[in-house]
């Protein structure tokens, strides 16, 4: 436990910090040469690090009627920058849909023609009938009936 | 916002005296030289662009953390290290560790250069560098932060992230106990 008389008052602890940090000044540049120059590499791979300061450009503006246009200016370009891709993009979808559309009516077109194009009328196979008439053998049977029946006569 | 050159000059400022304050803590002048070029880069890359006049107290606080990230992944390793060998063996190296081993003796020749008053000097700084170390690591923080980075109550209480009263009794206690062991050792600043 402190006594008393040991403590330091707080101006004589201040003076004794300071005192004590001089010291230790005195002492931190005492190092040996090896640590300071660590300590140089250190620095310089630091500073070779440093965040880059921010840097404002002025940019030549012509004032016309119709408003502001500058020339040359980075953000004609940028807007470029993402809008070309847009249009690109827009243009592929829609020549993508019409190419399916084509594909679509084609398709249906082959179909309708190979029917029509057929022995037998499309409204055949509407025909509760001719649907009867091809489960029962078809041409083939109703033919092979139709000889027997004259020979019997 | 500070320019390179300012950058620099408070780098080249601080850096022997970050050092120090890391052997310190650490003990050992590698781990204190990584700490205070991990700081550096840190302050460079990620406050290079804040004004001169922040830079110490940014400086100051980003060398704490990396001395108590340090001693965070120390503690990690030695527990691994404790369980995967030696399991029943005690480390009596680390008990018997003296601060003053891991001080280096300044050289012969360069004391009798400049004399008595040098020698006396150098052993002066031996035992209170011996003595800063066996502080306890907040005593020493708020001693070293106050009284030779000079910087104020309020900062010291932000770097150390604590209110500004025990960043006082820190100090406090710290400075009484430094002076308590040097007297024991008949010395007076």
């Amino acid at each position: 436990m402190n006594r008393a008389e040991d403590l330091l008052n707080p101006t004589q602890a201040d003076q004794f910090g300071q005192a004590s940090a001089a010291l230790l000044s005195q002492g931190s540049q005492a190092l040996p040469a090896s640590i300071k120059d660590r300590l140089y590499a250190a620095r310089m791979k630091a500073l070779s690090v440093r965040k880059a300061e921010k840097v404002w450009i002025r940019k030549p503006v012509l004032a016309t009627s119709s408003g502001n246009w500058s020339f040359g200016s980075r953000s004609t370009w940028d807007t470029l920058g993402w809008v070309a891709p847009l249009v690109v993009l827009v243009f592929g979808l829609i020549g993508i849909a019409q190419w399916q559309e084509d594909s679509r009516i084609n398709d249906i077109a082959e179909v309708d023609a190979a029917l029509l194009s057929d022995d037998v009328p499309p409204d055949a196979y509407a025909d509760s009938g001719f649907m009867g008439f091809l489960k029962n053998g078809g041409i083939a049977d109703s033919s092979s009936n139709s000889s027997s029946s004259i020979q019997s006569k | 916002m500070a320019s390179a050159q300012e950058l620099s000059d408070f780098l080249s400022r601080v850096e022997q005296r970050a050092f120090k304050q890391a052997v310190y803590a650490v003990r050992d002048d590698d781990a204190a030289l990584d700490i205070v070029q991990d700081a550096m880069i840190k302050l460079a890359e990620k406050y290079g662009d804040r004004p001169a006049a922040e830079l110490p107290l940014v400086f100051t606080r980003i060398l704490q953390n990396r001395i108590h990230d340090w001693f965070r992944r120390q503690k990690v390793r030695n527990t691994w290290v404790t369980l995967f060998s030696n399991m029943g063996k005690k480390s009596d190296e680390n008990d018997d560790f003296d601060p003053l081993e891991s001080l280096s003796a300044p050289d012969d020749s360069e004391i009798h250069q400049d004399g008595a008053h040098k020698l006396e000097r150098s052993q002066l700084l031996q035992a209170l560098e011996s003595e800063i170390s066996k502080l306890p690591a907040r005593q020493r923080e708020a001693f070293l932060m106050r009284y030779w980075d000079e910087l104020s109550i309020t900062d010291t209480a932000k770097a150390m992230s604590c209110s500004e009263g025990s960043v006082k009794t820190h100090c406090s206690r710290a400075t009484q106990a430094l002076a308590k062991a040097l007297k024991l050792k008949g010395i007076t600043l």
